[in-house]
């Protein structure tokens, strides 16, 4: 097991205790809703600012995001296949297991892919990470959400704080390096996407 | 459980869409006259939208949408709901005779969605091809 496990005992004691707050996870937790509203904040900065150079500054914060995204996905799936083990429902310890799989069964489901790192976390926090270079108060709201995902999938019990905070690192490192070191090198590249864009009226 | 997902995706973005344009002062994406009712309409699309979805079934169930699939999905859902937005505006403007054509002058690649300011996409693609049959002659 993982160090800090036992913080999964603690969370996951909460499940059941309070019914709005159990109701509340299961939004939060779901697979489509903090990843769609991260995304609909991303469309809606590309698209909401009436001045063009500034319109044009977002769009490439917004790309570097997307791009921050993709490579942080890529890195949780190499080290997935490197670093591995069980979800906190199906490790040797009784007392974890039973309350991560009560937990897992009231609010989410029993996911069978690789716990470590997050992927959720990663991805979250690397769009959060490439906004927030362009954009502070929608970068803001972005690590909020990301936060709240984050500690859903915690206290759903199907993820140790370790997949967490390590899937949340990822995505941060991830999303700086995309926007200060990577996009900037490849150059014309982003601006010959968004020059097509201007040309298909999306940019 | 993919296609309420696309439908999800497609009707938030076209609130999103609606409100942005508010915002950016995008006339020719507007379905609507006044810039209240346009905030209306797209507040309504995104709440309508996850309502039906988050409350209408239990959606924390083993995934049948991956990961993939639903960055895919999520993709065409935005595409389609811009460009729904963009022939529906177009025609709903020239119907109702909303805003005159005055597309900016420049070149479309630099101007990009600039011109919406001032007119619609399908007006902005025909002047477009307008210009560039007035240049070939």
């Amino acid at each position: 097991m993982p160090p800090l496990s036992g913080w999964t005992v603690w969370i996951t004691g909460f499940v059941g205790k309070v019914p709005a707050l159990d109701q509340l996870m299961r939004l939060l937790v779901s697979d489509f809703f903090v990843p769609v509203v991260i995304c609909l904040i991303m469309l809606g900065l590309w698209l909401g600012h009436p001045d063009r150079a500034r319109r044009e500054y977002y769009q490439r914060a917004v790309m570097n995001a997307a791009v921050g995204i993709g490579i942080s996905a890529l890195v949780v799936r190499i080290l997935n296949v490197h670093l591995f083990w069980s979800r906190p429902f199906l490790v040797d310890d009784v007392v974890v297991r039973e309350s991560a799989t009560q937990a897992a069964q009231t609010i989410f489901y029993l996911p069978h892919d690789p716990t470590f790192p997050s992927n959720a976390a990663a991805v979250s926090f690397a769009a959060a990470t490439g906004i927030w270079l362009g954009n502070r108060a929608a970068g803001a709201v972005l690590f909020f959400l990301a936060f709240l995902w984050t500690f859903a999938r915690f206290y759903a019990g199907i993820h140790f704080f370790v997949d967490l905070a390590g899937g949340a690192m990822i995505g941060v490192v991830t999303g700086l390096l995309m926007a200060k070191v990577f996009m900037p090198r490849t150059e014309p590249l982003p601006t010959l996407v968004l020059k097509l864009g201007r040309m298909l009226y999306i940019a | 459980m993919a296609q309420d997902y696309f439908l999800l995706v497609f009707l938030s973005a076209v609130g999103v869409i609606q409100i942005a344009a508010v915002h950016a002062r995008l006339e020719g994406l507007w379905f609507f006259r006044h810039a209240k009712v346009q905030y209306a309409f797209g507040i309504l699309a995104i709440l309508g939208a996850f309502g039906w979805f988050f409350t209408g079934s239990n959606r924390n169930l083993q995934p049948n949408v991956e990961g993939a699939q639903q960055l895919g999905l999520f993709l065409a859902a935005i595409v389609t709901a811009y460009v729904a937005t963009a022939i529906l505006s177009s025609i709903i403007q020239a119907r109702v005779g909303t805003k005159p054509e005055h597309p900016a002058e420049g070149k479309q690649e630099d101007l990009g969605m600039e011109t919406l300011k001032t007119t619609t996409v399908l007006g902005g693609i025909l002047s477009s091809l307008r210009r560039e049959r007035k240049d070939r002659v």
